[in-house]
Formats: C-alpha cells, sequence, structure tokens
C-alpha cells in the first residue's frame, strides 16, 4: 500500500508577533535550528533506503554484470538501455502495467464512488460498515491473491461454479484475458475501500446547501450528482486517483502470488524483479529499475497534468 | 538506531546455534520425501555437529533462487544443499558450491553409482555434489484406458499414437507444461527423442551453439501441437504441473500420464489414502514414449546431489556429512519410502526395493535412467531453460512451422544479452 | 421509502463486497487437505469439512515451524519499525506543523517523492548493499526500508493532526517559562498521541502487508516475514500448493489485522482520511 495523501503542515506556525527585533531573530534562527535537527533523522532514513541505492543502480546499469559470474563485470556504456528500451517484452510489460493501472483504477473510482455515496446517506449500522471495510485495507496483499487464486481454480474455487455461463473445468490462469481478470479482481477488491474512504471524505466537504438548492432549481439526481457534487469534490477525486493510480502502477504481489508472471501477466515492476532476483543480471537488472523509476516519474507528471492535480493545494500549501 | 541495533542483535541470537554448543549444519532440502530426509539428518548428525533440515520451496527455479541468494551473500551457513542436477555447473562455475577432494569425491561417485546420475556432479574435471537419488520419468496409465481404446502397450508406442487412443477411449494425457523447469524437460526429451538436441557445446559458455532449429525441433514442437489440439488435452494443460494430472488417473475413463518415479507410490493403497486395491491393479507402467516412429525415446532424468556450501567453515564436516545422507543406506529409505530411486545400482538389487517394487518396474526405471536425457549441462542453463520456457509457453501457442525457429533465435539474443528474459 | 430499500440493498452489497472473500478463505481453511489435493471445488466444504484441523497442523507440525518463526519475525519486525518509525515521524510532523525553518518544502516534497517510489527498483542494489554490510536476511535489514517506506505515510497523517491541536496551550507553557522542546514534550505530546497511535496504526499495516522486501532481503526463516512465507508454503504432496493449510496460515495472519480495526476502526478512518481533502 501506498502513503495516503494527507495535507498537513500549511497553516503551520506563522510567525508569531513579538516585539523587538532581535528577539524575534534570535527566536527565528532557534526555530530554524531545531525544526531542521528535528526533521533530520526521518529525512536520512528516507534517503538511505531510496537515494543511495537508485544511485548506485544508475552506476551498475552501465555494466554487464551477473552475479553467477561475478568476475566478468564489464562496462558497456548505454547498452542496457539499448537492449531493455529495444525489447518487445519489455514494452509488453509496460503496456499491461498500464493496463493494470487504467482498468482497476477506473472500476475502482466507480465502485468506490458507489460505496462512498452509501455510507455518507446512511445512519445504521455504521461501525459494522467502517470495521468491513477496512478488513479488505487492512489485509495482507499476498493474502488476497491467495484467496482469489483458490476461488477461482477449477479443482477447488467456486467462481466457475457460481458463474452460469462458465464452464466448470474453465482454467481461468491459462490464458492472458482471464489470468489478467483474476489478478485485476483481486487487486481492485482489496483497494476499493480505501478509495471509498477517501471519496467519502471528499463527499463530506460538498455543501448540503448547495445540492438542496439545486434540488429547488429541479435538478435531478443525476444532474446534482455530475453538476453539483463531483466538481466539488473534484480536489479529493483527484488525490485519490493520483495515488491509487501509482500504487496500481507498482502492481507485483498479485502477479507474484496468482500467475508468477506467466501467460503474458507479467508487470514491469514484476520484470525487474525477475532480472535482479531470479537471473542476478545486475547490470540489466539496474538498468530496468531505473527505467522503472524514470517511468513512474512520467507516469506522475502525466497524470497531474492530465487532471490538473493542484499538488500544492493537496498539500494543504 | 540504537533500537534497530537492538533488534539486529535479538535477530542473531533467536537463531543461534542448537543446545550444548554443537555446531549445527544446515542442509537445505527440496520437499520431496521431507519425513525420509528428517530421519536422515537425524541419523547421520553426530557426535561433532547436528544436521538440521531447512526447507526450500516447490520448484526447481524458486529452489535456485533460494540457495543463489544465500551463496551470493558468502553465507556461511549454507552447509549442505539438495541440488537439481542442472545448477550443478552454474553454482560450480560461481565459486558457492565447493570441489569435492579425491579422498571424499571417491566415496559419492565409485563404480556402484549409475553412469547417468555421476555424471551430473562433474564439472570442469571435478566432482561437485553427491547423487542422492535419481528420477526418471515414464510413461503411467490406466490400462483399461489403453485396452479400450486398443493400444497395445507391450510394445514401445509414440507420443502421436499415445495422444489418439487417450482421445478415443474418452481419457487424457497428462503432462507438465505450465511455465517452468519441468515443462523445459518434457522439451529436452521430446526433442531427444527425435535425435536432435537443444543446445551443442555447452562447454562454451554464453557461445554455446544453438541447435533447436532443426527437424528434431520441429518433430518435438509437432507432439507438443498435437496434444494441445487434441480432446485427450486436460483442461488445465496450459499450467500443468506434476501434482495437476495425478486425479485424472482414476476420474472418468482415466489418463496416460508422464511422471516421476514418486507416481507409483502415491497410487499404492495405504494409510490415508483413498485409492483401493483394484484401482491400484488397474496403473499400468511402460518406457517413455517415443516423438518419432522408429526412434529411442530419451526420457527425462533427474534427482537430486547434495552439495557443500563454499563459504562453511568445515568442508570436512559438510563432506562428511553430504556422503552419509547419499549413502546406499540412505538411498534405500529414499525409494522404499517415497519412491525416490537411488543413484546407486547396488540399492535397487537390494531385497527392501524388491519388496517395495515389482521388478518389472524396478528395470524399466533402471533401463530409461540409462537411456535418458540429460538437460544441457551450462554455467548458463538458467538462460537456457528460461528463454525455451517463454518461447515455447504457452503450449496451446506451439506451432512445429514457427515456434523453434523462433526460440532459436530468441535464445542465441538472450545469450548474448541482446534480449530480455 | 424507495431511498432506503436502496440503501438496505447497498449496505448488504458492501458487506458482501468486503467480507465474501475473507469468508471464503475461512470456510477453505475449513476443507480437509486431502480432499483439496484431489480436487474439492465449491464455497463451503461440504463433506470435506475438516473442522480446524488445519489449523492444529500449521500451528504444531515441525514442517511449518518456518511459518511459527514467521509470526514471531512478522510481529517483531513490524512493531520495532512501527515504534522508530512513528518516533521520527514525531518529531518531523511536529518541526513541520509548528515550526518555521528552510527546506521544509524540500522536507514535504522528499517524503511525496518516497511514497509514489517503485519498489522493486530498489531490491536489486538494496539487495546488494546489504550483503556488503551484513544486513541481509536479518531483522534490521528489513526495518530499515519499511521505516523509509512508512515515514511519509506517517509525516503526513501526523503532520495533519498536529494542526488541530490548540497550541496556545504551548505557548501558554512557553510564557510559564518552558523552552521550546519542555512545551513540545509536557504539553503537545500527551495531545498528539491519539494522532500518533493512528500513525502507529497506518505504519503497522504497510509493515504487515510488505512482499517485495519480504521476499528480496531475506532467505531463511530467521527473518522471514509472514506474506513471503506464505509464498514458500509446501504441502505434503510436494507439486501442488496446500491450498487449505495455505488458508488457514492466511486467517491466522489477518486475525490482528482484524483485531486492530474491530477496536480502531474510527482512528483507522479518521487517519487514512485526515487531510486528504483541504479542510
Amino acid at each position: 500500500m501506498s502513503a495516503v495523501a494527507t495535507a498537513p503542515g500549511g497553516t503551520s506556525a506563522k510567525k508569531q508577533q513579538k516585539n523587538g527585533r532581535n528577539e524575534l531573530s534570535d527566536r527565528l534562527k532557534a526555530e530554524n535550528s531545531l525544526g531542521q535537527r528535528l526533521v533530520a533523522p526521518a529525512v536520512a532514513i528516507m534517503l538511505l533506503v531510496t537515494a543511495f541505492p537508485i544511485l548506485r543502480a544508475l552506476y551498475l546499469s552501465f555494466y554487464n554484470y551477473s552475479l553467477t559470474s561475478p568476475d566478468d563485470r564489464e562496462f558497456i556504456g548505454i547498452s542496457n538501455y539499448v537492449t531493455a528500451l529495444s525489447d518487445g517484452l519489455f514494452w509488453r510489460d509496460i503496456a499491461m502495467t498500464v493496463l493494470y493501472m487504467v482498468v482497476t483504477v477506473a472500476i475502482e473510482l466507480v465502485i468506490g464512488f458507489a460505496f462512498a455515496l452509501v455510507m455518507h446517506r446512511i445512519v445504521f449500522a455504521r461501525g459494522v460498515i467502517r470495521t468491513s471495510i477496512l478488513i479488505p485495507y487492512g489485509i495482507i496483499t499476498v493474502v488476497s491473491g491467495f484467496a482469489w487464486q483458490f476461488a477461482f481454480t477449477s479443482s477447488n474455487g467456486f467462481v466457475n461454479g457460481w458463474l452460469p455461463f462458465i464452464d466448470d473445468g474453465f482454467n481461468w490462469f491459462g490464458d492472458t484475458t482471464p489470468a489478467v481478470i483474476a489478478i485485476m479482481v483481486s487487486e481492485i477488491w482489496k483497494t476499493t475501500p480505501f478509495m471509498s474512504l477517501l471519496l467519502l471524505a471528499g463527499l463530506a466537504q460538498v455543501s448540503e446547501d448547495m445540492i438542496e438548492a439545486a434540488k429547488v432549481d429541479g435538478a435531478g439526481w443525476w444532474q446534482r450528482l455530475f453538476r453539483v457534487v463531483l466538481p466539488n469534490m473534484q480536489a479529493a477525486i483527484m488525490v485519490a486517483v493520483l495515488f491509487r493510480a501509482l500504487d496500481a502502477y507498482r502492481i507485483f504481489d498479485n502477479i507474484f502470488v496468482m500467475t508468477s508472471g506467466a501467460v503474458g501477466t507479467e508487470s514491469i515492476s514484476f520484470l525487474v524483479y525477475r532480472q535482479t532476483i531470479e537471473q542476478f543480471q545486475l547490470g540489466m537488472g539496474s538498468a530496468l529499475s531505473v527505467l522503472l523509476f524514470l517511468s513512474v516519474l512520467l507516469v506522475a507528471f502525466i497524470i497531474v497534468k492530465l487532471f490538473r492535480v493542484d499538488l500544492a493545494r493537496a498539500r494543504g500549501e | 538506531m540504537a533500537l534497530a541495533a537492538a533488534a539486529v542483535v535479538a535477530g542473531g541470537l533467536l537463531s543461534a546455534c542448537g543446545e550444548s554448543g554443537k555446531p549445527v549444519l544446515n542442509w537445505y532440502i527440496n520437499p520431496d520425501g521431507q519425513d525420509t530426509l528428517t530421519q536422515l539428518a537425524a541419523d547421520c548428525s553426530t557426535d561433532d555437529y547436528d544436521i538440521q533440515i531447512q526447507l526450500l520451496p516447490t520448484g526447481a527455479t524458486d529452489q535456485r533462487t533460494q540457495l543463489a541468494r544465500r551463496l551470493a551473500a558468502s553465507d556461511s551457513a549454507t552447509n549442505l544443499m539438495s541440488l537439481d542436477p542442472v545448477f550443478v555447473p552454474e553454482f560450480a562455475n560461481a565459486g558457492w558450491i565447493a570441489e569435492w577432494p579425491e579422498e571424499w569425491a571417491s566415496k559419492v561417485v565409485d563404480d556402484d553409482v549409475l553412469e547417468g546420475p555421476a555424471d551430473t556432479v562433474r564439472w570442469d574435471d571435478g566432482v561437485y555434489a553427491a547423487p542422492q537419488w535419481a528420477n526418471t520419468q515414464v510413461l503411467w496409465y490406466r490400462k483399461s484406458l489403453a485396452e479400450k481404446a486398443g493400444l497395445d502397450m507391450s510394445q514401445p508406442v509414440t507420443w502421436q499414437q499415445v495422444i489418439d487412443a487417450a482421445a478415443e477411449g474418452g481419457g487424457t494425457v497428462g503432462v507438465q507444461a505450465d511455465r517452468y523447469e519441468a515443462y523445459m524437460v518434457w522439451i529436452n526429451s521430446l526433442v531427444a527423442g527425435a535425435g536432435g538436441d537443444i543446445v551443442s557445446d555447452t562447454e562454451a559458455g554464453k557461445d554455446a551453439q544453438v541447435d533447436i532449429d532443426s527437424q528434431a525441433g520441429k518433430d518435438a514442437a509437432a507432439v507438443i501441437q498435437a496434444l494441445a489440439d487434441s480432446d485427450a488435452a486436460q483442461p488445465d494443460l496450459t499450467v500443468s504441473r506434476e501434482g495437476t494430472s495425478l486425479p485424472f488417473m482414476y476420474d472418468d475413463n482415466g489418463e496416460f500420464m508422464t511422471n516421476w518415479t514418486f507416481v507409483y507410490k502415491n497410487y499404492e493403497p495405504g494409510d490415508g489414502k483413498d485409492f483401493t486395491q483394484e484401482q491400484f491393479d488397474d496403473l499400468g507402467f511402460a518406457r517413455y514414449p517415443r516423438t518419432v516412429e522408429g526412434e529411442e525415446s530419451r526420457p527425462p532424468v533427474g534427482g537430486i546431489d547434495v552439495a557443500v556450501g563454499a563459504f562453511t567453515d568445515d568442508l570436512d564436516q559438510g563432506f562428511e556429512a553430504a556422503t552419509c545422507v547419499s549413502n546406499a543406506q540412505a538411498q534405500q529409505q529414499l525409494a522404499a519410502n517415497d519412491g525416490l530411486m537411488p543413484s546407486r545400482q547396488s540399492v535397487y538389487d537390494s531385497a527392501e526395493l524388491k519388496d517395495a517394487f515389482p521388478a518389472e518396474l524396478l528395470s524399466l526405471f533402471q533401463e530409461s535412467l540409462d537411456a535418458g536425457a540429460p538437460r544441457p549441462k551450462s554455467a548458463y542453463y538458467n538462460l537456457i531453460s528460461g528463454a525455451i520456457q517463454a518461447s515455447w509457453h504457452s503450449p496451446r501457442s506451439v506451432d512445429p512451422d514457427t515456434t523453434p525457429a523462433d526460440s532459436a533465435a530468441y535464445l542465441e539474443a538472450v545469450l548474448r544479452g541482446e534480449a530480455l528474459l | 421509502m424507495k431511498q432506503k430499500i436502496g440503501l438496505v440493498a447497498g449496505v448488504t452489497l458492501i458487506l458482501a463486497w468486503c467480507l465474501l472473500p475473507v469468508v471464503w478463505i475461512v470456510s477453505l481453511s475449513m476443507k480437509d487437505a486431502a480432499a483439496v489435493t484431489n480436487g474439492s471445488p465449491g464455497f463451503w466444504p461440504g463433506d470435506a469439512f475438516a473442522g480446524f484441523d488445519n489449523y492444529v497442523t500449521v500451528l504444531t507440525e515441525d514442517s511449518y515451524s518456518q511459518f511459527r518463526r514467521a509470526i514471531v519475525n512478522s510481529i517483531g519486525i513490524s512493531l520495532i519499525a512501527t515504534t522508530l518509525s512513528v518516533i521520527l515521524a514525531t518529531l518531523a510532523a511536529y518541526a513541520i506543523a509548528r515550526l518555521e525553518f528552510k527546506g521544509k518544502k524540500l522536507v514535504l516534497t522528499t517524503a511525496l517523492a518516497i511514497a509514489m517510489f517503485p519498489v522493486v527498483s530498489l531490491v536489486s542494489p538494496l539487495f546488494d548493499m546489504w550483503r556488503a554490510i551484513g544486513l541481509y536476511d536479518t531483522w534490521a535489514g528489513l526495518i530499515i526500508p519499511y521505516m523509509s517506506f512508512t515515514l511519509p505515510l506517517a509525516i503526513w497523517t501526523l503532520s495533519a493532526f498536529f494542526r488541530e491541536i490548540p497550541w496556545e496551550m504551548e505557548q501558554a507553557a512557553q510564557v510559564d517559562g518552558a523552552t521550546s522542546w519542555q512545551a513540545f514534550r509536557r504539553v503537545i505530546v500527551p495531545l498528539a498521541a491519539p494522532g500518533v497511535f493512528t500513525a502507529a496504526i497506518l505504519t503497522f499495516f504497510f509493515a504487515w502487508n510488505d512482499f517485495v522486501f519480504g521476499i528480496t532481503l531475506t532467505s531463511t526463516e530467521t527473518a522471514r516475514p509472514i506474506p513471503a512465507s506464505l509464498s514458500f508454503f509446501v504441502g505434503a504432496d510436494p507439486f501442488n500448493r496446500p491450498a487449505s493449510l495455505l488458508s488457514a496460515a492466511a486467517v491466522i495472519a489477518t486475525i490482528p489485522i482484524v483485531l486492530i480495526v474491530l477496536l480502531f476502526q474510527r482512528k483507522i478512518v479518521s487517519g487514512l482520511t485526515s487531510g486528504a481533502v483541504k479542510g
């Protein structure tokens, strides 16, 4: 799971009005140094595990370096990048990853919004709903993957029996399309609650007066939804989409558990994993790591541009 | 950070060695025959050390990954490991497993050891492991199904005959065609059975000669295509593994199934098993099917070799322990309890084995091991196997006209480092 | 009235959505292991009902000692990572919410960037680094990356909470002669405790859920956490995943989550949504 979009810090610490210039500047200096000291450990830990390794990956990506024959390590310039970027598998995995991202986020948005609407209106059983909706959120992704994998298998599952138009012996993991559907179901099941809670919070921000006013003006339910409710919770939707999309783009656990990347279900994260951890091709794996990192930045950039997410506003600045 | 350091200490303490300060030799085992292996570990523990079992995941590829990760980290606590023979060259080449000095090597590779298994532990003129058991595949089938289809099983049969007979008798054909190591095993045997090979000159490492784009490759692809297109294909063909085809044997009309030696013990009636004696009597076995008419079949061979980690402190303890867990007595237990066949001739001749298995089956196993087609012996085996699996999966898309050629081009590119695997 | 029926239907649908797979895995965990090997389709165990046999197997048999060890690892690693992460995040969030200092924007941007970081692209260099400095396959080798990736979440959640705290009390303390640090410790910490607690729960969820680091940075039961351990589950039949035993283990791994959710649902929801929208 990724982090959550919260909005800290913005209204913080407007400098208190103080009398006397010296006192003010001393106090500011002390505040500055205290602030930096307080954030330093957190920043150090965050960078230790991200900045340094990604720089090392950048360095290794220019080598032909396999862990099984470490003595043959040699500098090969950008060959790894050329190979990766001209390889059909790389682009197929990128396309597959984008497909996972777009489909799951779109479906989650719709179902999550429907859930949020229900939760917003109900006055009974709130605790029960809240509890149940948090279980998929908290459950281990690997467990969700197993639960759905077993559900879809013909030997021990129930899905084939429940779906009238599916043969009882149908093998969901034998072909790309059904296998991808199974993986998406697990992914969507687990993350829709998160989406619906974010949207619920957004829904709570929409003023009832505006909705009432629209009602008085004779707007129907759909009109109120699209003209009043949705535009007024745009920020919440965008933040939810951005975070979920970047999370979905990194999809790995469900694929690992459900298909191990077989029948063309592999994502870009899975490709990187295979190259580095299974094949021990640290050089090529590092190049792919760097490309994955860059592609995440690109996806984030596109989403922000496309949906005009105001990050500053999301951050509350 | 202090707390983190404390955690390291705590983690370290929790994993510290056993009672009374005796050193512990960790033996990483694959899950087949787990109970017997646990017993062997206890029996082979001495006053100087205890052997402790560490379980590896299912599947040869995952097992390799786990071991390689530890060894790449120069782990001194990886003392013994059960290795699929195909990974011995890679591990030896990387300097991860210790070469056996002559005094020990002569004990584990002597005249009693069958030539096939003995060859798997040799690399670069040295011995790098002890053959523990030898595996091979035969054709298991439901006698009533073969009868119904009128297939004479006393004569060598071809894949095409088996597929046709299964379809005619309303049965199925069980194989291993998921994208994993056993699919490579199947392809390798099919190609060898047509008189060809996947790669040759493997000593050249990455410059090995890729041969799969050949008539033999086409013949192999034709078999896979024939099964995939036939009614006899099991519904989960594309993800079929050793275990998935087992239930088909006594389902409806039954099946023909190429599978390892453990199958016999699997169906033998006994504690906690649902199979009846009548069903068991209906179980037949025959030599692995031929790829093409008139050419001897080349059954898959496998098994387990026990290697000693190169980074352990006391190598001699490792050699001693590895020798003990792979000696004739150990092999006898593995065979009798788990159907994992010995790599020593004397064990086949022992009374225990003759009690546990019918004589014809024992001789079929030996015949299959002798005629077996080993997989390519290369330090880059992992790349070879991965590339073949990638281009031959799914079995439903295999086409004799394109698959062998495509896979040859892909394998060459992968070996040259010009394509992603 | 019509609306009420719709709502009841909606609630039912939500409950079914959330709980069906959970009920399914509980149901599967009660299927007889041998029956599962031979195939036993259907939602309910039916004839294959085996009660809690699979739980007994997983919790007592020698061959599953690695899973029991994984429970210890997961609890230990997750709790330590959570504690350390929340301590560091509390300090940082206080500074961000309360103090004016150079580089504040940089900290927030770093946190945001790390929250979006593709974890998999780190496994190769981390594997290499940890090998070199001896952190590979240790608790600390997992605790450190868990901290890095939960800090952004914790910092953002906490600073959102801290903005809601009545800071006049801190000023009052300062007027009484306390330094910034004393004011922080005596006045703010008690007030912020609920927020800290929420951040801790979310952090714990992340650590408990992690799979990528769990499989790549460990190789034995010394440090292997539950999700990685589950993916290595082996049954009596070495060629098939033991679905029902695995389900039993999965249910066991889910119990802490269910308990936390039952006890603290209100806090979790407020933590997840706090400040997701400006306001």
